[in-house]
């Protein structure tokens, strides 16, 4: 059940209504409303993956609970390690156990041992790397005294399997999140009218733009050997940007969503393509994970390695990033597209960029000044680039796609396929135009009744919901990160 | 030493490290009062306070202090 599709649709009317109307100002009715419609909707994917979430959710529920009860810090350390090491197995054995046998067959396959090694039949349940991480911070966050342990299973519950998120995140820390499911809410006319606005303009992203190109580039990917190189130039661009409209597309929506049922999600995504080096692009990327995982993986790292100086701190970074990739799934290309993000970071950390946090200057036209936008040029160029092995299925496909481009068609007019994207192509440059200007907001319609009287803005939204229903693409597809 | 006395060393060292001439810390000041002060820069503030007391604290200590005053307290607890 995608966002986009009209079953949710009617799954969130019944929710929203049984939830404001029935169950008003009555915290306990609302969060147990949230905790079955969530269950629901995650069962409806795949109803045989419920029992792993409703036991990995009671043991860390009970591990949370005993870690604060040990006064012991080496006993609630060791408590805190075997929870973790729960979650990371739960992930290890659903996500990655048979790309191990593989990997680990093949090895033996090369050094001359033959072997006869069966990969198993595991279902991969859906959303698994986005709950698990949320089950993980929980732990660590109350062994490091940053919160107490959650009372109420239904309110912890809820928070581990919220159905705007689980599927794709954000990935809401419990810190910010629990003490919201505990709170009394009402409906809340101003919060829920800026939620439909980010749930249109993530709509927009995704059936808009997002989908059309999907559309275009999916049969250049599976026939890359016949394709010009300014072809394959091309494409590789319009995948930055699928991805980008995609995944941030579903993260408005998704943060949409929980603003009508009154919530406040984390946000996931400030701007990354006006980001001037790679690590301002991470700060603005995925945050919900690049966070989570400065918390839990580099930030210990860093600390381990402190004494070795920048070599520390580039060891660390370097196996954040490549954590970062495999999070995304059990492929090499994963392990070397975040590799290489790590080795971006290192020009950075040694000349001492990585620290400053400049603020965008732009002139008198409030354009960017020509040295910012060659950064930021260049920033898209290597993100681009990285993300063609991202994209790819092997490493040779992405060498393929690659050496493809290095070739004297590169310097022809990929006529074909700028015709196909057209409209597609129109609307995401319309739709930089006005990311730029709304740069310090958090999201283009945010707080629209402040800047524009109400007759205009409601042309605004009809002229919206016009271009959706006109260019939308007509197959439904799904979020690229249901993947992950 | 007293706190009053290894607070204002530490000032000393938020000052070189941060490259800010005007900060000013209490032992209630958070990260998030001083603008330089974030996750990278923790870490090179720990290393500096680390040198300067010639003192080594755990990965667990570093990452529980929500303020200077723990960190102080914590410095205190090292025998300085």
């Amino acid at each position: 059940m995608i966002f986009n599709s009209a079953s949710f649709c009617l799954f969130f009317v019944i929710v929203f209504l049984v939830y404001y109307f029935p169950l008003k100002e009555n915290t306990k009715g609302q969060n147990w409303l949230l905790l079955l419609s969530s269950y629901f909707f995650y069962g409806y994917a795949n109803w045989k993956i419920i029992p792993i979430l409703l036991i990995s959710t009671v043991a860390l529920f009970y591990t949370g609970k005993k870690i604060h009860q040990t006064s012991d810090t080496k006993k609630s350390n060791l408590i805190t390690t075997v929870g973790v090491l729960m979650g990371v197995a739960l992930l290890l054995y659903f996500k990655y156990f048979n790309f191990f046998i593989e990997s680990f067959s093949s090895v033996l396959t090369a050094i001359g041992i033959t072997v006869n090694i069966k990969t198993f039949n595991i279902i991969m349940p859906i959303g698994i790397s986005f709950f698990t991480f949320k089950l993980i911070s929980y732990i660590v966050e109350i062994n490091r005294g940053k919160i107490d342990p959650c009372n109420d299973f239904v309110s912890f519950s809820t928070y581990i399997a919220f159905f705007p998120t689980i599927l794709s995140g954000p990935i809401d820390k419990p810190n910010s999140f629990i003490p919201q499911l505990q709170k009394k809410r009402s409906f809340n006319y101003s919060l829920t009218v800026d939620g439909c606005r980010q749930i249109l303009w993530g709509l927009f992203q995704k059936v808009v733009i997002a989908d059309n190109i999907a559309k275009q580039i999916n049969p250049i990917w599976e026939d890359i050997p016949n394709q010009s190189g300014s072809t394959l130039f091309v494409t590789a661009i319009l995948y930055s940007i699928q991805i980008y409209t995609d995944f941030s597309g579903y993260s408005h929506m998704a943060i949409g969503i929980g603003k009508v049922l009154g919530f406040r999600i984390t946000k996931n995504f400030n701007y990354p393509y006006f980001s001037r080096n790679i690590a301002e692009f991470w700060r603005n990327w995925h945050m919900s994970l690049t966070s989570w995982l400065t918390d839990y993986v580099f930030m210990p790292l860093n600390i381990k390695f402190r004494n070795l100086g920048e070599v520390g701190m580039i060891l660390a970074i370097v196996i954040n990033m490549t954590t970062v990739g495999l999070w995304h799934g059990p492929n090499w290309t994963f392990a070397l597209f975040g590799l290489f993000q790590g080795l971006l970071f290192v020009p950075l950390i040694l000349s001492g960029s990585f620290f400053k946090k400049k603020k965008l200057k732009v002139n008198k036209y409030g354009v960017p000044t020509l040295s910012d936008f060659s950064k930021i040029a260049g920033t898209f160029f290597l993100v681009t680039l990285s993300f063609v092995v991202f994209r790819a299925e092997t490493i040779s496909q992405a060498y393929l796609f690659l050496q493809g481009i290095i070739d004297t068609s590169l310097f022809t007019y990929p006529n074909e396929i700028l015709e196909a994207v057209k409209p597609a192509l129109i609307f995401s440059v319309l739709l930089f135009i006005i990311e730029w200007y709304s740069r310090e907001t958090e999201f283009p319609l945010h707080l629209l009744e402040s800047k524009i009287k109400k007759r205009t803005r409601w042309i605004l939204y009809f002229l919206l919901i016009f271009v959706i229903g006109t260019f939308m693409a007509t197959e439904e597809s799904a979020f690229i990160y249901f993947q992950f | 030493m007293n706190t009053i006395d290894i607070l204002s060393e530490i000032n000393e060292i938020f000052i070189d490290t941060l490259d800010n001439e005007d900060i000013v810390i209490k032992e209630e000041t958070q990260a998030s009062d001083i603008e330089e002060w974030d996750s990278l820069t923790h870490i090179m503030l720990v290393v500096a306070v680390e040198k300067h007391f010639k003192i080594k604290f755990t990965s667990s200590e570093i990452q529980s202090w929500n303020n200077v005053g723990e960190m102080v307290k914590c410095i205190q607890s090292k025998g300085v």
